[in-house]
């Protein structure tokens, strides 16, 4: 472990190898200037829907609030519904339709769904597991050094950690001030502490023995416990604070995700005929993160469009959560002006 | 109407990005690609086991069992996620003996430190996989043995990797090779042979019938179950189709210089090679080429005996190749060696294609009219050789009268392996392969300790053994329906 993130640490700064506390992030005091460890903050700065700043990981269950898509969906034109967004003109390529295909057809949603027997914890562990695989297998070609030294993503390319005209990630430092990092170094610090995770067993138990199974009121007689002592992969194992990790988890994904959609579609990823691998991992992920409520829909804004138009598109089948979170007009309005409406 | 408008995407160019981004480009791609291979694979699984669950949930007779399917189902799937969410390394396994050996690696007797089931673990080295451009064949038997799901071929349970090695975590078959077997009995009647070869028929059919072709059916990758029942290993050799499978290996083979010893102008006794071995006065002859066959199993050429003779040739070959080597292991079963025995490889290369000639049967054996026959129309020309409709116009052949293929798992094998315990090896050649150190604790680092990334979590950086582009995708998880709770 500690020589993940050393060695990590090492590449960022250039400095000797020197072990991390693995302490959480959550009780311990964030430190950035040194590039020790840090937290990222769970909202972005400069997002409409919210002005507070708070720990991710402490968070409780937000209610439900209708996301920004779903109130302009109500009303408009499809024009006005995509107008809404604050969008460049002219648009991104990645919300042209003809750029926002896959490499798989089919409903996704086979791959997401948890099989009834399965219990909930560990349905969502895996899946954190095998997105943050996927996620990485991108993340990659933009981190790693060319012969020259340069990273695709780097300070220069990308000196905050943005995703759009509207939204730039900021990190909390030792005074819980948010800060703003090259994308680069923000996502670094977020792979380090999201690996943290992954590889710590306390967290992500990994003993066969362990397991557990899913209740079902019609054939497990075993007393169903339900109140403020059950959790989310209790039985299996997992902390009382696992599915608020994993939510934190996929928050970050996301995060990464529109960054390399807003600052890195066309360059790498268009131009080394990535687009639909990039697109298809994507798609999975939303509709994972959103059928497991682990995204809530406020939190999919800097990607809300490419979403409208794969719910538009039939990409997200109508019984999706991601349907659901979907502006159609906005997705039908995009498909229009593709010329595929 | 101009304000609607996408960015005009720019012409795609990859000749602007260094080496590394296009290194890392293809990375991306194949591990994409996989993963969704691989997960609707899972998925398509996973399905038909909830199908199978809710059949047994609603069937009258396991009323009172319910509960118990239903939690068994949880865990057996919940310990399957787990499997796919760690990773797997050597020193999870206690080597117990080296038990079988070919040119590029080593099969192993393993015990499983987690759950002390017993499993044979096959090791390829990358950096041989590499320098001998071996790499097609580590994907095709991957690819094999990971697609199917039969009854007839060896199961795969993981493959796995580390620095130095590829891995492939097999079930054990305790009843050795069927070369161990005819090297024991040298000679089986027709009743065995009878049995063996609808065995080795039904396992053709099988891989035929998945796509692929085995290219390499022979003796010693014929393996036996507890039961004494055949299975198919060693898929090195499978041609699927699919693109990073092609490549002519035996062409290969072939171009490379004749080693001295194989020459034939070295071999004054090679003059009169086509009439060696002819009659059962050969015995002597007969027995060294039994002797040194194991060793030929070890050696790079490996044994030609039972190639087709299209293979040779740059014409093309298709599944009926494996029909043909078929055909030569009857005639072993029968006579006691294969058809084109000689003393080296060259000559018996010439006898090959020379095989209207060359395919003779001794005068001294009493074989059948019915097996002489069979033997004579699979070792054939390709577009006359039975076989080439399929596997039914073999079953049909006189030879087979009476035999019930489908059922011939449920019937007695001929030699049952009699085994003393779980990790009894009495069945292999233990004492001729080298075995380090006593048992227990070899190779692998210590758990915790060296190990490469951990978890689930994956290094950042090129670091990660599972990231290098020859291996990738070579991983894989089979859910394992047999684990117990
Ligand atoms: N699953 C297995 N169970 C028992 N023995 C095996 C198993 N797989 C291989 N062997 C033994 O190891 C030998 C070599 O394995 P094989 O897969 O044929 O490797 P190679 O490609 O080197 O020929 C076989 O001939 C057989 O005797
Ligand atoms: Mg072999
Ligand atoms: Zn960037």
């Amino acid at each position: 472990m500690s020589n993940l993130f050393s060695g990590i640490n090492a590449r960022l700064r250039g400095t000797a190898n020197k072990p991390v506390p693995a302490k959480s992030p959550i009780s311990s005091t964030p430190l950035t200037d040194d590039g020790q460890l840090a937290l990222p903050s769970s909202l972005s700065q400069a997002s409409q829907s919210s002005t507070s700043l708070s720990i991710a990981s402490k968070l409780p269950p937000l209610p439900a609030s209708p996301s920004l898509s779903q109130t302009i969906g109500m009303m408009g034109s499809p024009e006005e519904a995509l107008n809404a967004y604050p969008l460049p003109r002219p648009l991104p390529v990645w919300l042209n339709p003809a750029y926002a295909r896959h490499i798989v057809k089919g409903n996704f949603m086979t791959l997401s769904a948890r099989p009834k027997t399965v219990e909930q914890g560990e349905w969502v562990a895996h899946q954190v597991v095998e997105h943050y695989r996927n996620l990485w297998n991108f993340v990659r070609v933009v981190f790693e050094k060319e012969e020259d030294g340069k990273t695709i993503c780097n300070a220069t390319s990308c000196p905050r950690m943005s995703a759009g005209m509207n939204h730039s990630y900021t990190w909390l430092n030792n005074r819980f001030e948010p800060i703003e990092l090259p994308a680069f170094e923000y996502i670094t610090l977020m792979q380090r502490w999201i690996s943290g995770k992954i590889d710590d067993t306390k967290i992500f138990p990994t003993e066969a023995s362990g397991v557990s199974f899913s209740y079902n009121s019609q054939i497990t007689t075993t007393a169903l416990l339900t109140g403020p002592d059950e959790w989310v992969g209790k039985r299996s194992g997992f902390p009382k604070d696992f599915f608020s990790i994993c939510q934190t988890i996929f928050l970050q994904m996301f995060r990464v995700y529109a960054h390399l959609y807003w600052a890195h579609f066309t360059e790498p990823f268009y131009h080394l005929n990535l687009e639909k691998q990039l697109n298809s991992c994507f798609s999975h992920f939303v509709l994972t993160a959103t059928a497991l409520d682990l995204l809530k829909p406020q939190e999919l804004e800097p990607m809300q469009p490419l979403i409208d138009l794969w719910a538009a598109n039939g990409t997200f089948p109508p019984e999706s959560k991601a349907y659901e979170y979907a502006n159609l007009k906005a997705g039908a309005r995009l498909l229009q002006l593709g010329g595929m409406a | 109407m101009s304000e609607g408008e996408f960015a005009p995407p720019p012409t795609p160019n990859i000749e602007s990005y260094g080496p590394n981004a296009v290194y890392n480009r293809e990375r991306c791609y194949q591990l994409a690609q996989g993963f969704f291979k691989d997960a609707v694979r899972r998925a398509r699984e996973r399905h038909e086991r909830q199908k199978e669950l809710k059949l047994r949930l609603e069937s009258p007779e396991l009323l009172s069992r319910r509960e118990l399917i239903w939690s068994h189902s949880g865990k057996l799937e919940a310990k399957y996620l787990r499997f796919l969410r760690t990773k797997e390394e050597l020193s999870n396994y206690a080597i117990v003996k080296t038990i079988g050996k070919g040119y590029f690696g080593e099969v192993k007797l393993v015990r499983k430190r987690q759950d002390g089931r017993v499993y044979a673990l096959k090791r390829l080295f990358k950096s041989e996989m590499i320098s001998k451009e071996q790499l097609p064949r580590v994907r095709a038997e991957r690819d094999a043995l990971a697609e199917s799901d039969s009854e007839w071929v060896v199961k795969l349970f993981t493959t796995f990797q580390d620095n130095v090695s590829l891995y492939m975590l097999m079930e054990f078959l305790p009843g050795g090779d069927l070369m161990s077997v005819l090297i024991k009995y040298q000679i089986f009647s027709e009743d065995i042979t009878r049995f063996y070869t609808a065995e080795i028929i039904m396992a053709i059919e099988a891989i035929h019938n998945l796509g692929y072709i085995h290219r390499d059916i022979k003796p010693d990758n014929i393996l036996l179950d507890r039961g004494g029942h055949i299975k198919l290993a060693d898929f090195g050799l499978s041609k699927g189709f699919r693109k990073d499978h092609e490549k002519s290996y035996y062409q290969e083979l072939l171009q490379r210089p004749v080693p001295p010893s194989s020459r034939p102008q070295n071999n004054r006794h090679s003059v009169n090679i086509d009439e060696i071995s002819l009659t059962v006065s050969n015995r002597a002859q007969i027995n060294e080429w039994r002797r040194s066959r194991r060793l030929m199993a070890y050696s790079s050429v490996g044994t030609p005996d039972y190639i087709a003779p299209e293979l040779f040739s740059t014409n093309g070959y298709s599944f009926e190749i494996d029909w043909w080597s078929l055909g030569t292991i009857i005639y072993e079963c029968l006579v006691g060696w294969p058809p084109f025995a000689a003393e080296t490889f060259y000559d018996t290369y010439r006898k090959i294609i020379n095989w209207p000639h060359t395919l003779l049967f001794p005068d001294d054996i009493q074989l059948s009219y019915n097996a002489v026959h069979l033997i004579r129309s699979m070792i054939n020309a390709p577009d006359a050789r039975l076989g080439r409709n399929g596997a039914a116009e073999i079953k049909n052949h006189p030879f087979f009268a009476g035999v019930d293929f489908s059922s011939l798992r449920r019937i007695r094998a001929p030699f049952e392996p009699p085994l003393t315990s779980d990790v009894d090896t009495s069945a292999f050649p233990v004492d001729d392969l080298p075995q380090e150190g006593d048992g227990e604790e070899e190779g692998g680092p210590a758990p915790g300790g060296g190990g490469d990334a951990s978890g689930g979590g994956l290094l950042l950086g090129a670091e990660d053994p599972e990231m290098f582009l020859p291996f990738l995708g070579y991983t894989f998880k089979r859910f394992e329906k047999s684990y117990t709770a």
